[in-house]
């Protein structure tokens, strides 16, 4: 059995990128790799032993393929072939669900699922996620991960709330990476997170966020977190008006509430606040915000 | 140099300047003329055949949405519920319950080789008041040899014991496209690319092969030939050379009944090597095969549940569909293949898929102004009187899919558009008051090929159930009938050449046992096709 990896993510998160340095990164371990466009891949010309019209067979074992109009024949004629690879990846497109593709090693017996990987261009994916025609294609996406690598981390300036969003859309673990830029083996043999499109569908979450742009009553967002019904997990970084030097990073997971110090604010001083739960349940208290607001003098 | 003239009852030319003759003359495989016996004497010494006198002759219908898979699925049993001709012209009978797909089905099987898997296609169980088959009917058919049966949209299936378990599929498979029972188990039907899947694996990836290969094509041809069609695409094609070699060998032939058009499948390869590839094959064209057009797949489709939607979305609330190709992929794929000069056909279902192909249109305009583009949205189901308003402007042409509304029209006006969308799906009259160029169409296989029968649906837009859908979308039969010759012919860039009876076209007809014009409108779809002529060539359409 080969275990079988997809990796996900919308064009231009850096899934090529990634799959170079797979390609290039593992010595010793035969990988296939399904992917979109041989284009894009950065392979040496001297480590190519064979190039026909669909694929490229390199020195080191690794097999690069273009899945063309059907990844579903292509996958079948690599299996029904002679050749035995360590491992399979494919490249989703950056539309597909990988949830669903990595549903074919369920399917294969000569497959074992290994897992979903979502790469996630940081600078872009807030703005993407709330576009109103690619936005739940994201969402689906990183709804499947089972791990996400959340890259370009140089262009984004408030990573805190950059992650606490990618939380509420995903449980898995994230490998913050430059350039796609992470350690080969942490990408394999991962736990299973991401949602089997067989459960419960993303439409079936709602979040709740707030943004207040002026420090906050402590006692205000504690009493907001404690009478919100149905809330899951809620995520904040919050500046406090007993202490408005400080940033404070607040993590509820269940019953169970983290406040954690995280040093002074950079520029941006504003409040945010994300709440997420399952619908209907999750009815957040209406509070105005003014009402905590230590407000001007 | 020989002149033929043929006489018929009457012949409907799509010429408005003279729209019905009683004579028309071929030479070298083109109109001369087309007029009285007497006018067309004067091209000199004119052979008389009568043969067609009782005969209502129409330009050759032109099918601009089908593929070639109609023939390839031909090699295998038809389990549909309606009746269909086949390309040997005899009549497989609808099957009108489950009962019946599995007799049908158990006596297939009999025939067959030890160990060989069972496919069969065409199966749809919305006629069967809400009862699925299940894998006690499956197993019926066969406990040992792998069955599947493949639905009338080729996105579901159903299969038996023998490919569960060769997958090992069980209650516990946590899978999307695995249909469950209310007790939790698998009932054989498979969705999407589980479907796929397992259809392949059950009979080995040659299908892919088998489906398009050289004798796919010739029964494709024969059964386009046997509705009157002279002129038919394969709308969306990775052209392997093993699919062009046989398109190529087929062609070649003088008894090859059909000019073809592939499209190519824009995505498959990246444009710069897509377009080298289209203009290489381009050089090999010949009178009977076509490479010019290239497709673009957005969205998938509104019975599947994938149509990308506007708001508000499906009526029963399903989440919205999926995207084959992103709204990026679009606009970098349209403007590379559109700079190139090509017309580039692009799939849409739903209304926000022809929203982002027609500002992909408009963009790619802006960046690269090019006349007569006529850009096609195929499909165009939802679009509105907005989005044909902005096509018009933007000098793009539809395709629209009139079959619809009798095959899935019920399920539309219920389940997945409810009444206002349902009734101006595939809206052929705006199209004409708005001006925009259109054509109708089958998507064979996914419903059968016949012109005068996808004419009669955008003349009386019932659904199955006989109801209404639409009122003012309909079209008179005179329009319907340009829209199956001249209409589709301009949508493919063909209409200087053929789509008329009119001098210097290609002698390409259609010969009817009727008058289209003269029966009642509802008596469309009952109009006999006699046969086709093909560049002056005969073909008789064989009868059961």
């Amino acid at each position: 059995m080969s275990p079988f990896t997809v990796i996900g993510g919308f064009l231009g998160a850096g899934k090529t990128t990634l799959l170079n340095r797979l390609l290039r990164g593992a010595p010793g371990r035969r990988f296939a790799v399904l992917v979109n466009d041989f284009g894009a891949l950065d392979i040496d010309g001297r480590l190519v032993a064979e190039h026909t019209g669909d694929t490229i067979a390199l020195a080191n074992g690794c097999l690069c393929c273009t899945i063309g109009d059907s990844l579903v024949t292509t996958l079948l004629s690599l299996l029904d072939g002679v050749r035995r690879f360590d491992h399979i990846v494919v490249e989703a497109s950056g539309v597909a669900d990988p949830g669903r593709i990595a549903d074919l090693a369920v399917l294969e017996p000569r497959l074992s699922r290994d897992g979903v990987i979502v790469v996630v261009d940081a600078g872009e994916v807030r703005q993407r996620a709330a576009d109103r025609r690619v936005g739940d294609t994201i969402t689906r996406q990183l709804a499947a991960a089972d791990l996400l690598v959340l890259n370009k981390l140089d262009v984004v300036s408030d990573l805190a709330l950059l992650r606490c969003w990618l939380s509420t859309h995903s449980p898995a673990p994230v490998l913050e990476a430059r350039h796609a830029d992470v350690p080969i083996g942490l990408l394999f043999g991962l736990e299973r997170h991401g949602a089997s499109s067989a459960d419960i569908p993303a439409e079936d979450f709602a979040s709740w966020s707030y943004e207040w742009p002026d420090p906050v009553e402590r006692d205000g967002v504690l009493a907001l977190l404690r009478d919100a019904e149905g809330v899951l997990r809620a995520k904040g970084i919050l500046r406090f008006a007993d202490s408005p030097d400080k940033r404070a990073v607040v993590h509820l997971v269940g019953r169970r509430l983290d406040i954690t110090d995280d040093g002074s604010w950079p520029d941006c001083t504003a409040s945010r606040l994300v709440l997420l739960g399952l619908k209907p349940g999750l009815r957040p208290t209406l509070v105005a915000p003014a009402r905590f607001c230590a407000g001007p003098g | 140099m020989s002149t033929t003239v043929y006489s018929a009852r009457r012949i409907l030319t799509m010429n408005p300047d003279r729209p019905s003759v009683s004579h028309v003359a071929v030479r070298d495989g083109r109109i001369l003329g087309a007029g009285t016996l007497e006018e067309l004497r004067g091209w000199g010494k004119v052979e008389l055949d009568e043969r067609f006198a009782h005969k209502v002759i129409l330009p050759g219908f032109v099918e601009g949405h089908s593929h070639a898979y109609e023939g390839g699925v031909w090699k295998f049993p038809y389990v549909g519920y309606f009746d269909r001709v086949s390309p040997d012209g005899t009549r497989s009978k609808g099957l009108k319950s489950i009962e019946e797909v599995v007799a049908a089905l158990s006596a297939v099987e009999k025939g067959l080789p030890k160990g060989a898997p069972l496919l069969a296609w065409g199966f749809d169980p919305i006629y069967f008041g809400g009862r699925r088959m299940n894998l006690a009917d499956t197993d019926r058919i066969s406990t040992d040899r792998p069955v599947v049966v493949i639905h009338s949209n080729f996105h579901v299936a159903n299969a038996n014991t023998a490919v569960l378990a060769k997958a090992g599929i069980t209650r516990s498979t946590n899978v999307h496209g695995i249909v469950k029972d209310e007790h939790g188990e698998p009932t054989g039907e498979l969705q999407e690319m589980t479907a796929k899947y397992m259809a392949y694996r059950a009979a080995g990836v040659e299908l892919a092969a088998v489906l398009s290969d050289e004798q796919a094509v010739w029964r494709f041809a024969r059964v386009a030939q046997l509705a009157g069609v002279t002129t038919a695409t394969d709308l969306h094609n990775e052209l392997p050379d093993s699919t062009v070699e046989g398109y190529l060998r087929a062609s070649a032939s003088d008894d090859f009944p059909l000019r073809l058009l592939p499209a190519f499948a824009a995505a498959s390869v990246p444009p710069e090597q897509g377009i080298a590839r289209l203009q290489g094959l381009m050089k090999r064209n010949n009178d009977r095969l076509r490479f010019q057009l290239v497709k673009i797949v957005t969205d998938g489709s509104i019975q599947g549940l994938s149509a990308r939607m506007r708001w508000p979305g499906y009526y029963d609330g399903t989440p919205n569909g999926v995207w084959n190709i992103g709204p990026d992929e679009i606009d970098r794929l349209l403007l590379a293949w559109h700079r190139a000069g090509f017309q580039v056909h692009i799939h849409t279902n739903g209304d926000e898929a022809s929203e982002v192909a027609i500002e992909a249109v408009e963009r790619a305009l802006a960046v690269a102004p090019r006349w007569d583009h006529r850009h096609t949205l195929q499909h165009a189901q939802m679009a509105d009187a907005g989005q044909f308003r902005r096509m018009k402007a933007l000098g793009m042409c539809a395709n629209l899919f009139a079959n619809h509304l009798f095959y899935w029209g019920d399920i539309h006006y219920a389940k997945t558009l409810g009444p206002e969308r349902a009734e101006r799906m595939d809206a052929c009259g705006t199209a004409l008051a708005t001006g925009v160029p259109f054509a109708i169409h089958c998507d064979a296989p996914v419903t059968p090929i016949g012109p005068l029968f996808t004419a009669w649906c955008a003349v009386n837009r019932l659904t199955a159930s006989g109801r209404t859908l639409g009122e003012a979308e309909k079209i008179s039969v005179a329009e319907a009938l340009r829209a199956i010759t001249l209409g589709a012919a301009y949508t493919l860039k063909l209409d200087e050449e053929l789509g008329s009876i009119d001098v210097g076209k290609r002698a390409d007809f259609a010969v009817l046992d009727d008058d289209p014009l003269s029966v009642a409108p509802d008596k469309l779809k009952d109009v006999g096709v006699w046969g086709t002529v093909l560049g002056g060539r005969i073909f008789e359409a064989r009868k059961a």
